[in-house]
């Protein structure tokens, strides 16, 4: 099938007038002016604060916990530790599904008792108060010998592992082999083969095989961790939480509390940042607490507690070997990722597994993936999980290939690029994507270019890489209704942590071909709200967009009917133009919004009220690409690495807001630099964390980004709404790649683990 | 953070009165090391009862320049007005540089000079500096004022000569001869908002005819202390301010420094970071000296 590309330019001239214009965010001004109310800006009467108290060791039998000099400290009003709750329905192999560590703690900084007071200075004081005798286990801390036969074990056997959150990121049917009830630190397996590839090596001309590590990093969001809870003597539960998927939590406090959907009322605040690591965390405990005082519960993670005992993203080991003929064409992958989970079942093995073998036709593969257990936190998703880790591997490979051929990289890319059609090293077949569109757009940007100057200079280096994500799918639905006055209500379930209801604001616009400023758009809470997945797998504009469309031209639908009553004309002969509906060809025959809006709404109206309703579903995802380049110069004497320059190029399907898709693109290539450069939690070998705050978990701060050029392509989806297709997370993916390429052409040797720190630099250049 | 007490004294006596009143009271000037460490409270630190300002004290302000006495600079001076003064700037250009380098801008509108030294960290950015400037540290306290040279000042990771209830007030420098120069540079993964890897700082006097005359070089963060490199000055001293004398330097510092291995940084890099420092900061110094 043909495609249609295009370079959007910067105006966003199109045939449309509201969507595909850089429109300002709607939640932005409230953010930068700090007027936003984010959930620790809450507060309620009786509202007490909770504090707690985290394991110092990362493995260890919890022999006693004695809350009794806690309770008596003034101004305490409870100590609460897993003996004080009631009998939930827990489930120990799902980190969600846990409240405090019971008999046995998996890892440092994991709950063992909570204090509540309506002072939180008090609360903190008397957390010390709690007297907790451990005894010490092994901690198991490195995945690769945890695999071993006979390696201590970090945890009792699981089972009944629930991988709905996974599910939320990623949606695609693939059989994971689970290591159930088995005394084994390998929490399960995963395995795609196609072709033959020892024969496809022995094709090659050129095989690379070589290891990768790409260390755990942290989502490192501004605001950490915030839940208020309280739960009234009619049986409701209500829920404030920064999360990006307020029905999940509904459905997971449900879950383990036992309290029926209908009585639990989530709200999701403003989420200042989640980045995949705001899904479900603090909610459950937040909430197990309110319902035993049956007082509002307010519990704020510090930065501390959310660097230990958050859900960061994995460590992997990645060892791949490949093999090219001189022509460029890729024969034969072979691959091996271990990715360490933590003390839970979660690890995102499998996507990692998919992108290895998923960028490039190549008729002979082989994969397997093991997701293994150890004594740290247990992972979550960060913006395509699991995927950075691989595509490190596989595009670093593709270079030194390439480079060994004497092929030009961005060549051997394409030569090889999948295309719709093309399978997934899991047999499904990719519907329309653009990533050759991303590499012929890179091709161009201002950084590849420089290429050709910066070649030969000593300690200056060009990289390029790929990098993309299928995203998750999940139902959705919208509502979208006339006001009194004309003006437009859209109301959704979706938590907006990207520009997301500024798009629904454009896209209801361009429906009802209004202004922006007569359409608003509403995140309701659980119970109020239609419902919408998780904002989280790149889906919310692709599936709740859909809906708000749906729902809009539902609405608009409905009021063409009253207009056509009203002119005794058919719908057919009506248009809807600067909030008013037309007959076309009678200058005279119009209906404002606010006329059409009075009637249906005033005492005796004739005509019911304009709602429009919209769902969806689909099991058709739009995968993403982004391809990106870097400049970089090494000082090979400090080993300190200067970016000069970054470019990225993203498929965006279609930009309906491309001032936000901008800023996706420019959110994500950064955390690709942190990813690449500096973020690394480092631990000791009690699995202890080295490095439990910002200042030696290094983000990048402004003054280490370079200036980022991004050019956005559009290769419609074939579902989204006006073509747009999964934004949000391909950004992140290319990062450690892209600069371990421009770190080897600089200096002519290969640093394998990311993130490359001055100190690996050294070593690799043999100066250390 | 737990509950404390806040006191904000207008005059140095009261300060003083203060702190022996108040068991385990302490004082804060910009509080960008203090409140940190006390949000982290509750194993590490004895967190304090009561926190006594300083900032309101004149007597600990101001920076004052004369050719011949040198250089005054109150205990509670922010890094801003260090690095924006231009006494400094043209005087004690490798103050300036630590200064300067603290943090954010907004870490150096809070963080004062008394903080960070008397804070004790072996990173502390403005300790190589003022160790090449042959900095008296005046400190006040119960028993009355005394003086102290820079290097007997810092005793250990987190712990300074201050006595109990004493106070840092102010730091004097004497006036550099003339064709003198000095620099100081960090090592630090990113371009600012970090601490230390190795911090190195070098202060040269230089003969007309380009020999070395006078030598400090002091390092960061490669010992439990700000230390001076103590053989390599030795071995500096008369040399010619040549590029091979500068590379020996650097060999000297690598091999005198006894760094250790953290989340920061292993000792084997620090060591190789004190060598290419120091002939770094060498080469700098001696250009300022020369009028560069
Ligand atoms: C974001 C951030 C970045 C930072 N970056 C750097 C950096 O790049 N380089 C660096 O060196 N440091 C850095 N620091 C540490 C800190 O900012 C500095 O050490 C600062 O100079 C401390 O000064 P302060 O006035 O804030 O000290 P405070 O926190 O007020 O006090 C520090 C200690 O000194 C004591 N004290 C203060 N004044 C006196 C006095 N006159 N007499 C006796 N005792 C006194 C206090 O009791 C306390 O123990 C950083 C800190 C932060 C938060």
């Amino acid at each position: 099938m043909a495609q249609e590309t295009k370079t959007r330019d910067k105006a966003g001239d199109s045939e449309y007038t509201a969507v595909g214009k850089p429109t300002i965010r709607i939640e932005g001004v409230g953010k930068v002016t700090g007027q936003t109310k984010f959930a620790d800006d809450l507060t309620f009467p009786h509202m007490l604060h909770a504090k707690v108290l985290g394991s110092p060791h990362a493995h260890a039998r919890v022999k006693s916990v004695d809350t009794a000099d806690a309770r008596q400290h003034p101004g305490v009003e409870a100590v609460i530790a897993a003996a004080d709750l009631p009998a939930y329905k827990m489930n120990p192999s799902n980190r969600r599904g846990v409240i405090f560590a019971v008999d046995e703690v998996l890892f440092q900084g994991q709950p063992i008792a909570a204090v509540l007071a309506s002072d939180p200075h008090v609360a903190e004081e008397a957390l010390a108060l709690i007297k907790v005798e451990y005894e010490p286990l092994t901690a198991v801390t490195d995945p690769i010998s945890a695999m071993e036969d006979g390696s201590p074990l970090v945890r009792s056997a699981i089972s009944d592992v629930d991988r709905s959150e996974e599910k939320g990121h990623v949606t695609i049917d693939v059989e994971q082999e689970e290591a159930e009830g088995a005394p084994s630190n390998i929490a399960s397996k995963i395995n795609f083969s196609r072709g033959d590839v020892e024969a496809g090596f022995a094709e090659a001309d050129c095989v690379v095989e070589q290891t990768w590590r790409s260390a755990m990093v942290h989502q490192s969001y501004i605001e950490p961790h915030a839940t208020i809870a309280d739960f009234d003597n009619s049986g409701e539960l209500s829920v404030w939480t920064s999360t990006q998927a307020p029905f999940y939590v509904r459905d997971e406090l449900c879950q383990t509390l036992g309290i029926h959907e209908s009585k639990i009322r989530v709200t999701a605040t403003e989420v200042g940042g989640g980045f995949g690591g705001k899904i479900f965390l603090t909610e459950l405990i937040t909430a197990a607490l309110a319902i035993v005082v049956k007082r509002p519960v307010k519990y704020i993670m510090s930065r501390k507690e959310d660097m230990l005992a958050a859900t960061p993203a994995p460590f992997a080991q990645v060892e791949l070997k490949t093999g090219m003929k001189a022509d460029g064409t890729l024969v034969a992958l072979k691959a091996r990722l271990i990715y360490d989970s933590g003390a839970f079942p979660g690890a995102p093995v499998m996507p990692g597994c998919l992108f290895v073998g998923g960028y490039y036709k190549c008729p002979n593969l082989h994969i397997e993936g093991f997701e293994v257990l150890t004594n740290k936190v247990s992972v979550g998703a960060l913006r395509a999980p699991g995927a950075h880790n691989a595509t490190h591997a596989i595009e670093s490979h593709m270079d030194i290939m390439a480079r060994e051929l004497g092929l030009d990289p961005l060549e051997a890319r394409m030569k090889n690029a999948v295309e719709e059609g093309d399978p997934l090293p899991s047999g499904q077949p990719y519907p329309r994507i653009g990533l050759k569109d991303c590499l012929r757009a890179i091709s161009e940007s201002d950084v590849w270019k420089r290429r050709r100057e910066v070649e030969g200079q000593a300690n200056r280096g060009v990289g390029v890489a790929i990098g993309g994500w299928i995203g998750g799918l999940q139902p959705a639905s919208a509502i979208v209704g006339l006001n009194g006055d004309g003006t437009i209500d859209v109301t959704v379930g979706s938590a907006d942590i990207s520009g997301t209801n500024t798009s629904f604001q454009q896209i209801a616009a361009e429906v009802l071909n209004v202004p922006l400023s007569s359409v608003n758009v509403t995140t309701g809470d659980t119970k109020t709200a239609p419902y919408a997945g998780m904002s989280a797998g790149s889906k919310t504009t692709y599936t709740v967009g859909k809906a708000v469309k749906l729902a809009a031209e539902d609405a608009k639908r409905q009021m063409l009917d009253i207009a056509a009553q009203r002119f005794e004309a058919s719908p057919d002969e009506l248009s809807v133009a600067d909030g008013k509906v037309h007959l076309d060809g009678d200058d005279d025959k119009v209906l404002t919004f606010a006329r059409l809006g009075k009637m249906t709404t005033n005492f005796g109206a004739r005509f019911a009220p304009v709602v429009g309703r919209g769902t969806m579903s689909t099991r058709k995802s739009a995968p993403g690409f982004s391809a990106q380049a870097a400049e970089v110069e090494i000082d090979p004497d400090t080993g300190a690495i200067t970016v000069l320059g970054y470019a990225i190029v993203q498929d965006a399907g279609f930009a309906i807001n491309p001032l936000s898709v901008e800023g996706q693109m420019q959110g994500g290539a950064s955390q690709g630099l942190g990813i690449a450069l500096s973020e690394e939690m480092k631990f000791d070998e009690e699995g202890r964390l080295l490095n439990a705050n910002l200042l030696d978990y290094r983000l990048p701060t402004t003054r280490d980004l370079p200036p980022i050029e991004t050019i956005i392509v559009e290769v419609p989806s074939e579902e989204g709404p006006y073509g747009a297709r999964i934004i949000g997370e391909p950004s992140i993916v290319p990062g450690g790649a892209t600069i371990a390429n421009a770190v080897a052409d600089a200096i002519g040797v290969r640093v394998t683990d990311i993130p490359i720190t001055p100190e690996r630099v050294l070593r690799a250049l043999g100066k250390l | 953070m737990r509950t404390f007490n806040f006191y904000a004294p207008t005059a140095l006596d009261e300060a003083l009165e203060l702190l022996r009143k108040t068991d385990g009271g302490r004082p804060i000037a910009g509080g960008t090391d203090l409140v940190v460490q006390m949000k982290e409270a509750a194993t590490k630190f004895p967190h304090p009862s009561s926190i006594i300002s300083l900032l309101l004290i004149p007597e600990l302000n101001g920076i004052e320049f004369d050719e011949s006495t040198g250089l005054r600079i109150g205990a509670t001076s922010t890094m801003s007005d260090i690095a924006d003064s231009a006494d400094i700037r043209e005087h004690y250009p490798s103050i300036a540089e630590g200064a300067g380098i603290v943090g954010s801008i907004q870490t150096m509108n809070m963080a004062t000079v008394g903080g960070n030294l008397c804070n004790g960290a072996p990173s502390a950015d403005t300790a190589p500096p003022f160790l090449v400037h042959d900095a008296e540290f005046v400190i006040t306290g119960p028993n009355g004022r005394r003086s102290l040279p820079a290097d007997e000042f810092f005793v250990g990771p987190g712990e300074t000569a201050l006595a109990p209830n004493e106070l840092l007030v102010e730091v004097r420098v004497p006036a550099p001869a003339d064709r003198s120069g000095s620099a100081y540079v960090r090592h630090t993964p990113r371009k600012q908002m970090d601490i230390a890897v190795v911090g190195v700082a070098a202060a040269v006097t230089l003969t007309n005819d380009d020999r070395i005359e006078n030598i400090r070089i002091a390092l960061g963060a490669v010992a439990p202390t700000p230390v001076r490199a103590t053989k390599t000055e030795t071995f500096l001293s008369g040399q010619p301010a040549s590029d091979e004398s500068f590379a020996e330097a650097a060999e000297t510092a690598a091999a005198e420094c006894n760094p250790i291995s953290d989340v920061r940084g292993s000792a084997e890099f620090r060591r190789h970071l004190v060598g290419t420092l120091t002939k770094r900061m060498l080469e700098r110094a001696a250009n300022r000296a020369r009028g560069g």
